[in-house]
């Protein structure tokens, strides 16, 4: 997944810088925040057909919610501690964080909110998250912990980096994994919007 | 907030009336999406003015977003679940 949003990437800057103007490219782009519905939809099918998971989770009580409440905590300290140091606004820079490594949703949303610098800010930022959670797994479960290998994967934790948390951490930590993705991609919407009006 | 009743109408059909054997066919859909959205940046991206001068400000900068978040994260969320393990182990001696 990471090489095709890297080949789509490319070659949509490419096709920018060259100038061209083909009608179906104009069409896509006047009319992404369409395909966005369409791609939130589809992720909402992926929830709600994942019963299993939604059942055995219950039997976690309140701890299945330490690990997001982690997340989102670290995540907007982080955005905190980048925007002292970039010197952006507080709210650009917690609600660039709160993509929690959703690159995909959170890049359009800032795109759409303030403008294509931010959102490629977010789109970037958030990818390298992605790709960064995914090559720390292996090391952050043999030195901290497999719950610790959750955090930086953020609202990926349910699908691209999963792979990685069956292969190095153990059942329970991977039911998590999935709980803490979905509970973290719900609340990215919420979070970039509240960060970035209220901050 | 659009987005979100979108995605709960996902959820409603998914839990509901979506049909199993369907799944795999939902996540490649999953993908084009996602492919086409990041495209769709990419051409808004290459379409601006002075994109490349600002690419190496923007590269430092994402950086820095993706490393001290995922890092502050981790510390947290190591601090809040490091006594987990001794916890269930005390309860599987008692």
């Amino acid at each position: 997944m990471v090489w095709i949003a890297v080949a789509a990437l490319l070659g949509g800057i490419l096709y920018g810088l060259s100038g061209l103007q083909l009608a179906p490219v104009s069409l896509l782009t006047q009319n992404s925040q369409l395909v966005l519905y369409a791609l939130m939809f589809l992720v909402g099918i992926s929830v709600g057909l994942n019963k299993d998971v939604l059942r055995r989770i219950r039997s976690y009580q309140l701890r299945v919610l330490v690990i997001p409440a982690g997340v989102v905590a670290g995540s907007l300290a982080g955005g905190l501690v980048c925007s002292l140091i970039t010197g952006l606004p507080v709210n650009q820079g917690t609600a660039i964080a709160s993509g929690l490594g959703w690159y995909s949703l959170s890049g359009v949303m800032l795109t759409e909110m303030a403008g294509a610098h931010l959102g490629s800010i977010t789109f970037l930022s958030n990818l390298l998250r992605e790709i960064l959670s995914f090559f720390s797994i292996p090391w952050v479960s043999r030195h901290l912990n497999f719950y610790t290998c959750i955090a930086p994967a953020g609202a990926t934790s349910e699908d691209t980096t999963l792979p990685m948390m069956i292969r190095y951490t153990n059942e329970e930590t991977v039911v998590l994994s999935v709980f803490n993705g979905v509970l973290c991609s719900a609340l990215v919407p919420f979070l970039i919007r509240a960060c970035y009006r209220f901050l | 907030m659009d987005v979100i009743l979108v995605m709960l109408a996902g959820v409603l059909i998914g839990a509901k009336w979506f049909p199993e054997r369907f799944k795999k066919q939902n996540e490649t859909l999953q993908v084009v999406c996602t492919a086409l959205l990041i495209f769709s940046m990419g051409v808004m991206l290459g379409q601006r003015e002075n994109f490349l001068q600002e690419l190496t400000v923007i590269g430092w900068q994402s950086l820095l977003f993706a490393l001290v978040p995922a890092a502050l994260s981790g510390v947290v969320v190591f601090l809040m679940t490091r006594r987990w393990k001794q916890d269930e182990e005390k309860k599987e001696e008692n």
